[in-house]
């Protein structure tokens, strides 16, 4: 679809010149030429390999889709919603979904719980530790993923983890031999404090670029007027800050919602008994080692949709508060 | 707007008209080469060097037969098996031109239209004629053969005897004995399981379910039904799933292990019982416990009975996708000759297809007489179906035991499992 | 990362400060705690990664280690074809972040400088396209690949081509609505006399405008190249069979075996899997904060 309004100018030729342009219609015309041109290149690989997928992945939720469909043993089927309503109709899925949201939820408000609270806590310090803090988070930043989930699991190892050891260490016998990833809940546990260990830094970074960018006099004179700390936090900061506390929550909620790798590589593909499946897990499951393509496709465009309803939902309920303020 | 609304239309029609999703033409390749790289897909195990020294050796008489022909040899995990063959199938230009695969997956890659069909071949071959009759059909599906038997694997009770004579125990004569002496030795070796059996071991659990009377599923042809909510069944899982308490094997540990986890747990020396194939010996020999156990059929219920084993076995396959099928069944024939299974035999334990060869190894060598009379006292396949694969690789039975182990309760995560299978025969 | 705990104690410079800002104080050792703890597991992987074998699988496993040896790193090399699998990661994300720089330039500079109808629902659904879940499109993506594979098959499944195809396409949206800032925060004057020293619009484009947003490339294509370079999922589903295609992140993973995890080897593959990206982000950070920031602010 976007092929087509990446096309437009070029085919509809005769733009008509949009309110005061000074130049001549000629130019511009000229102008939509160009940026067809230059757009050209990017239309092809979104539409390509995004958009077109996109109506796929719907598509093939609406069909019996499986190994012996995909590789032409047997006649496709299609089912309309059938997919959908095994899917709903399956309390499994109801666990995986809320596993998802819970755990999302989780590890947002820990990115940016600490992230804010580190940027607050840095922009207070000099040069020095700031740039030892920052270093650090960069540091976890920069870890790839399967990296990061593989220390972790080690550090938190049953036989030769440092975690057990100084656990039992302080005293805390029974710790020796715990296994960090049997129980549903301290798996998500564990998971998460991975997950919010390599995303707190973004968080950070980008709300101490905006804490630094309100200007000194600002925050004095909120002091001079005799406001209290929490107050010129409040009503001082706070709206200066929310853009980029809408971004980095946007972002946030992106990346912990559609999280693969970290539960895939830490919990052995889902845990005990699926116990720590979250929907892209899940959606890989079904369609890659159970060959339910179809119910697979179910499954992602829940998630996409899914995802595409909460971060509508908090742009408008932000915008709702942003504008009482 | 005019033109916006235009677009949406077109684009909208274009979309609906156009066809479904993609479907790939698993046709058999038109060519036949006899020159270039055959690529071969074998199973990993826990201990492969013997069995790549067998493959080698194979690979190498069959070089030598052959000119300008090279055997590249694959080993893939067996927990990934079906996401491998998935994409074989979906993309048959990264597909082997052979490939080992077990029984029970015959039936949907067959469905999948993944294999070729191997009769003619067998026909050919006079060795053939000697490959167990009961064997051969689980080659077979609808009638065709798609896979040269290349071993048969039954499971038997592995135990550690040093351990046993130290606290002073008979091997158990009943499958409840199994929990109980298993109970006794960990209460004295706590750093020892009683037995290694996993939540992922779901051939460990079948002889369970199958020795109380149960079965997995009833039916035959087309519809199937799921057995393991019936009374029968449960009690099985139930016995089974006995095992897998921290006063046996813990489930910390043990809720996850698959049987290859299982075995190399009792080799490593960490259990002092495991349930074990044929094909395990080689492992187990290597390891830890190498030189202190012995092996027992799996005992039924009643003192005297075996529990019916699981008739599992390998086979070696054609894809019909392969470009070099005619050198892809003369290797075949090199690996699952009467030769190489003796070898493999001798290397891995595997239990050799051809009667013949079988009859020899039995008689020359004792160890094998366990896993033999397990054989003779009869076994189960699991329900024949193309839905079995699937069944097994959305993991609804270890999904059932891990869930019995974690909530302790059995009614709810043996129903769910039903539905599920259930779900999967009727799709 | 040791330096953190190693320069601890140097904080305030002066005792009367010190008195002074006895706040100030704790914030700093805090700080410098805190970046101690969130190092930590960077460091004991590169530690882990040096011990010798006996002292990984100890119940007793220590914070330092006396006899530091590259056995772990010959493992990877030797059993495991690591270099290979380096230099394909490394193919992978370097062909996708110098395509990506060059289309999404263009497109920035298309959707910034130039008027033409239909340019702000272009925009929206470059928005947009930036929360569509790519890992929910692995499924079609799949097969699509397995089509591509039929016609051109370095861009099929099980070769590295169809690694670059997915992501150039999912780092676009995002390197697209980020550039868009720097290339809008560039002066229309600047192109007017340019105009008038009688520059072509290409050679404006090429000459003045991309040197000028820079900072929003670089950090651009740090994003766009760790993208890549972490990909698990479409490397675990695209290169099925084909292991000399391999990628890092899944080449570690061989080493979890069911006879008992090989840590030293994974520890020693996961390090050299981060370095490359450690050392990008900490030359760029300072680009990399300001571009972020230019992408918000926008």
């Amino acid at each position: 679809m976007t092929a087509q309004s990446t096309l437009t100018p070029q085919r509809d030729g005769a733009p008509e010149p949009s309110g005061g342009s000074v130049r001549p219609r000629r130019a511009h015309r000229g102008q939509a030429r160009t940026a067809a041109l230059y757009l050209t290149p990017a239309g092809i690989v979104l539409v390509s390999v995004m958009a077109y997928p996109l109506y796929q992945l719907v598509q093939l939720s609406l069909y019996e889709y499986g190994q012996a469909q995909a590789s032409g043993g047997a006649p496709l089927e299609f089912l309309g919603l059938g997919n959908y309503t095994q899917l709903l109709g399956d309390p499994r899925f109801w666990m995986v979904l809320l596993n998802t949201c819970g755990f999302a939820a989780v590890c947002v408000a820990g990115s940016l719980a600490v992230g804010i609270t580190l940027a607050v806590l840095a922009s207070r310090v000099r040069q020095l530790p700031r740039a030892l803090l920052f270093l650090a988070a960069l540091g976890a930043w920069a870890t790839p993923a399967v990296a990061g989930s593989t220390v972790w699991l080690f550090l938190f190892d049953q036989d030769f983890g440092l975690v057990n050891e100084v656990l039992t260490g302080i005293g805390l016998t029974g710790m020796e031999g715990f296994s960090w990833t049997y129980d549903r809940f301290v798996a998500f546990a564990l998971v998460a404090g991975e997950v919010i260990w390599c995303s707190f830094p973004f968080v950070m970074v980008t709300m101490y670029a905006g804490i630094k960018a309100i200007p000194e006099e600002m925050v004095e004179a909120a002091s001079l007027d005799g406001a209290s700390t929490w107050r010129t936090a409040r009503s001082v900061l706070l709206p200066m800050l929310r853009p980029l506390l809408v971004i980095a929550t946007i972002q946030s909620i992106i990346w912990d919602f559609k999280i693969f790798t970290q539960i895939y590589v830490m919990t052995d593909g889902g845990g005990v008994a699926g116990q720590n499946l979250v929907l892209n897990v899940y959606a890989y499951q079904e369609a890659f080692a159970g060959s339910n393509y179809g119910l697979g496709s179910a499954i992602g465009v829940v998630m996409t949709a899914l995802l595409l309803l909460i971060t509508v939902i908090y742009l408008r309920v932000q915008r709702g508060t942003g504008e009482n303020a | 707007m005019r033109f916006w609304k235009t677009a949406a239309v077109v684009v909208a029609g274009a979309l609906l008209a156009g066809c479904g999703p993609p479907q790939v033409d698993q046709g058999a390749s038109g060519e036949d080469k006899s020159t270039g790289t055959l690529r071969v897909w074998l199973f990993d195990e826990a201990n492969r060097d013997p069995k790549e020294e067998v493959v080698n050796a194979a690979v190498r008489e069959f070089e030598g037969e052959h000119e300008d022909v090279t055997v590249d040899v694959r080993y893939i995990a067996v927990d990934t098996r079906s996401e491998r063959f998935t994409g074989a199938f979906n993309d048959p230009s990264s597909a082997p031109d052979v490939a080992e695969f077990g029984n029970t997956d015959l039936a949907s890659y067959v469905a999948a239209g993944g294999l070729a069909e191997l009769d003619t071949m067998l026909g050919n071959w006079p060795a053939a004629q000697d490959l167990s009759e009961s064997v051969l059909e689980t080659a077979r599906t609808d009638g065709k053969t798609y896979g040269v038997p290349w071993f048969t694997g039954v499971r038997a009770l592995y135990y550690r005897t040093d351990v046993f004579e130290e606290l002073d125990l008979d091997p158990p004569r009943t499958l409840g004995e199994i929990a109980e002496k298993a109970r006794r030795v960990r209460a004295a070796r706590p750093d020892m399981y009683g037995i290694a059996t996993g939540g992922k071991y779901t051939y460990a659990m079948m002889p369970f379910i199958w020795a109380h009377g149960g079965e997995l599923a009833r039916g035959e042809g087309a519809t199937w039904e799921s057995a393991v909510d019936e009374p029968a069944a449960r009690a099985g899982i139930e016995a089974y799933t006995e095992l897998l308490e921290p006063d046996v094997c813990p489930p910390e540990q043990c809720a996850q292990l698959t049987g290859t986890e299982s075995v190399q747990a009792f080799a490593g020396g960490k259990a002092a019982m495991t349930i074990g194939g044929d094909f395990n010996r080689a492992a187990v020999d290597a390891g830890a416990a190498g030189d202190h156990y012995d092996v027992v059929p799996l005992p039924g219920t009643e003192p005297g009975e075996i529990a019916p084993a699981f008739a599992g076995g390998n086979l070696l396959g054609v894809l019909r996708s392969s470009d070099r099928s005619s050198l892809a069944k003369e290797f075949i024939r090199v690996l699952a000759g009467k030769k190489y299974q003796r070898d493999m035999y001798e290397a891995m334990g595997y239990l050799p297809t051809f009667e013949d060869v079988q009859n020899q190894v039995s008689s020359e060598d004792p160890t094998v007489r366990p896993f033999v009379e397990t054989l003779q006292a009869g076994t189960r396949f699991v329900p024949a179906t193309p839905a079995w694969s699937e069944i097994d690789a959305q993991e609804i039975l270890p999904t059932m035991v891990q869930r019995i182990v974690t909530e302790g309760e059995l009614g709810p995560a043996t129903a769910e499992a039903a539905r599920r299978m259930n779900d999967t025969f009727r799709e | 990362m040791t330096t953190a705990t190693r320069t601890a104690p140097t904080t305030g410079r002066r005792r009367k400060q010190l008195f002074r800002r006895p706040g100030r104080t704790l914030a700093e050792i805090t700080t410098v705690l805190v970046a101690a703890v969130v190092a930590f597991p960077l460091y004991w992987m590169l530690l882990t990664a040096f011990k010798p074998r006996g002292q990984i699988q100890s119940t007793d496993p220590r914070p330092w280690t006396l006899s530091p040896t590259l056995e772990n790193f010959r493992r990877v090399f030797t059993v495991n074809d690591f270099g290979r699998y380096f230099l394909n990661s490394l193919l992978v994300a370097g062909v996708v972040v110098v395509v990506s720089l060059v289309v999404s330039f263009l497109a920035a500079v298309a959707l910034t400088r130039f008027r033409f109808r239909g340019r702000t629902v272009l925009l929206v659904m470059i928005l947009t396209a930036q929360m569509v879940p790519v890992e929910a499109l692995t499924i079609p993506l799949f097969f699509l690949m397995r089509s591509v594979g039929e016609v051109a098959p370095w861009f099929g499944l099980n070769h590295l081509g169809s690694l670059v195809l997915v992501h150039l396409a999912f780092s676009l949206p995002f390197a697209i609505w980020m550039l868009r800032g720097f290339v809008a925060a560039v002066p229309a004057e600047l192109e007017e006399a340019a105009t008038l020293d009688g520059a072509s619009r290409f050679r404006f484009t090429w000459q003045v405008l991309f040197p000028l947003v820079a900072p929003g490339l670089v950090a651009m294509s740090v994003l766009s190249f760790i993208h890549a370079w972490n990909d698990f999922l479409f490397a675990k589903t695209f290169i099925i069979s084909a292991t000399e295609n391999q990628t890092l992140p899944l080449a570690v993973l061989v080493f979890f075996k069911p006879t008992g995890n090989d840590w030293g080897a994974i520890m020693a593959g996961s390090t050299l899997m981060t370095i490359p990206v450690l050392v990008f982000f900490v030359l760029v950070q300072r680009h990399l904060v300001s571009g972020i920031a230019g992408a918000v602010k926008e």
